[in-house]
């Protein structure tokens, strides 16, 4: 009975809904607590979930993503540079933090597609490492090491969204909309990505041109990349080369990991269980990275599905 | 003219260090068809070495080279032979226990050393004068050790049987096995080898330049341009862009300052994609 609900859901994409419905269910949370440190950390979860999101949709086609913090960049400072000229406009932001990153992976992701994946994850890694550099270099257009302070709350339907609520709700907006992309995008091109996850050399020889479909994801991921770095300037008010550092790019990798790369939840579940942890070791966060290697290792060594997927397999065994 | 002299000079040295980084990295990726991502932890973790065996055990400085080159080499030794391994054709899962391991060497030494960098001064000071041109010695002595490890390198893969067997695994690893090859003894002493040659370059360079826990992330961007400029896995190709790299960061860096370097290199390495994407040197690429 249950093996064949699990069947029905699975075809219905049961785990986009549940991503979907946990996103939908944060904007209560404002209705329920008024913790500062609850909606601190929840928004910490929001930005990493979205960003995880962009590391997740290249792990479907079996490659390793390192770029997304150079586009969360790209993302968060088209909305911190629009805000200098006051626009404001929740719509304007999120199409700019989205479409510019995009744009700029169109011809990197052509370029590095068409090679092997190593190329990708050796390209990807340098490009983030670059963009801090351009970040420092351009202090007219960036602010360099400054960075720009001072970025004005987001109006949505001539609402500003000022208060610690109404940010948290926005994040919420931006992950739900970031969900339903990574959803939409993973579930249509689910075949052809699962091919190229399979054998990439078979896909090829059976006619899907592998590179366009990679070319894509990339485009996807990094416009998604873009969303999380808006809602990360957007907690912020800030925008600063320190919060694109490229190391966080392995904090991104860590969490789509650990979660499990194959489903939806993964993301959502690696993230909000490492940035909760992450919380906890306090002023010794820089600690955490240990932690993540060594989950890393525990996952790859021992439970490839991450926790998302032993858990599935967990309860597979149950019924 | 003299600035210009001083520069390659100083290209030539950056180049040597870049090619003990980059050749043991596309050892790696040659013969096991991993991406090490830990290389530049072993770099900083030879420095920390080396740091260790000067300032709390008192040995006197080359010793301590030494030291940090065998123990980084045994350290890699081991994570081959324990880890890497158990998953060595699943290209994915041998980059992440990599990069497991290179968090874990970051996290370790900031926990054991602090976030602070280390007073670790190289122990000869002072400038040679040849004419107007004044070379610092220390560059010089890093250069000379770094070329006899390129030579001792080349004379190991290409003049022992021991080299013979890692360039035919490289080369073909199912016909090499075929002819009795047994890798799991060989990719064990390969990973050893080059790990051994970041942590030397570490023990070496880390005086001169800095010792901190970030600085391996920099030598790992600057490794990845390297061999990709070069052709993935091509060993005479990593050398060759070790030195375009080298030379090109001392002549920006001299001339336009800050690090535009870095950014004209990735064009560089952009472009190269674009028209041969096998990199200088390289042949078709092993399916990675």
């Amino acid at each position: 009975m249950s093996a064949r609900r699990g069947g029905l859901i699975r075809r219905l994409g049961g785990a986009e809904i549940a991503a979907v419905a946990v996103f939908i269910a944060v904007f209560a949370i404002p209705f329920l607590t008024n913790s500062v440190l609850v909606y601190s950390v929840l928004n910490q979860v929001l930005v990493g979930v979205v960003a995880t999101f962009s590391v997740w949709i290249m792990l479907r086609m079996n490659l390793l993503s390192f770029a997304t913090p150079a586009f969360m960049a790209i993302g968060g400072y088209t909305v911190a540079i629009a805000g200098r000229y006051n626009i404001t406009d929740a719509f304007l932001l999120t199409t700019g933090a989205f479409v510019l990153p995009a744009l700029v992976a169109v011809p990197l992701g052509a370029l590095v597609l068409r090679l092997r994946g190593t190329y990708f994850v050796l390209v990807t890694f340098v490009l983030s490492q670059i963009m801090q550099l351009l970040l420092f270099e351009t202090p007219g257009l960036t602010g360099g090491s400054n960075g720009i302070a001072g970025v004005p709350p987001v109006t949505l339907l001539g609402t500003e969204l000022a208060s610690n609520q109404q940010v948290l709700l926005f994040a919420g907006l931006l992950a739900l909309l970031a969900t339903l992309i990574t959803a939409l995008v993973t579930r249509y091109f689910r075949q052809h990505f699962a091919a190229i996850e399979e054998n990439e050399i078979l896909a090829e020889s059976l006619g899907l041109v592998v590179w366009r479909y990679k070319a894509l994801g990339f485009v996807v991921s990094a416009g998604v990349a873009g969303l999380a770095g808006f809602s990360l300037v957007n907690m912020l008010l800030t925008a600063h080369p320190s919060s694109f550092d490229s190391i966080t790019a392995v904090d991104f990798i860590a969490y789509a990991i650990v979660g499990g790369r194959v489903s939806i939840l993964g993301p959502i579940v690696g993230s909000s269980l490492l940035v909760y942890a992450t919380n906890l070791f306090g002023t010794h966060g820089q600690y955490a990275q240990g932690l993540y290697g060594v989950l890393i290792l525990v996952v790859i060594l021992a439970a490839r599905g991450g926790i998302v997927g032993a858990v599935g397999s967990l309860l597979r065994r149950r019924a | 003219m003299n600035e210009f002299l001083e520069a390659a000079i100083i290209g030539v040295g950056l180049g040597a260090q870049y090619a003990l980084l980059a050749l043991g990295f596309t050892l790696i990726f040659g013969i096991l068809g991993v991406v090490n991502f830990a290389h530049g932890g072993f770099y900083m973790l030879g420095g920390y070495v080396a740091y260790s065996c000067v300032s709390l055990l008192g040995l006197p400085y080359p010793l301590a080279v030494l030291v940090a080159m065998l123990a980084t080499g045994a350290l890699g030794w081991v994570f081959e032979l324990l880890l890497i391994e158990r998953l060595i054709d699943d290209h994915l899962a041998t980059l992440m226990l990599t990069l497991a391991l290179y968090l874990i060497i970051s996290t370790g030494v900031l926990a054991v050393f602090g976030p602070i960098s280390m007073e670790f001064t190289f122990p000869v000071s002072g400038a040679l004068r040849a004419g107007s041109i004044y070379v610092p010695r220390e560059n010089l002595i890093v250069l000379a050790v770094c070329l006899v490890a390129i030579a001792g390198l080349y004379l190991i893969l290409f003049r022992t049987d021991l080299g013979r067997a890692l360039r035919a695994l490289a080369d073909d690893r199912a016909v090499g096995m075929a002819l009795g090859l047994r890798p799991r003894l060989l990719f064990p002493a390969a990973f050893a080898l080059a790990t051994g040659l970041a942590g030397l370059t570490g023990a070496l360079v880390t005086p001169i330049l800095a010792l901190a826990p970030g600085v391996g992330d920099p030598v790992l961007a600057t490794s990845f341009l390297t061999v990709i400029l070069g052709g993935l896995g091509s060993l005479g190709g990593a050398a060759l862009a070790a030195f375009v790299v080298g030379i090109v960061e001392a002549y920006t860096s001299v001339y336009f300052g800050g690090s535009i370097g870095a950014l004209v290199l990735f064009v560089l390495v952009l472009l190269l994609l674009v028209f041969r994407p096998t990199g200088l040197l390289g042949r078709d690429v092993r399916g990675a």
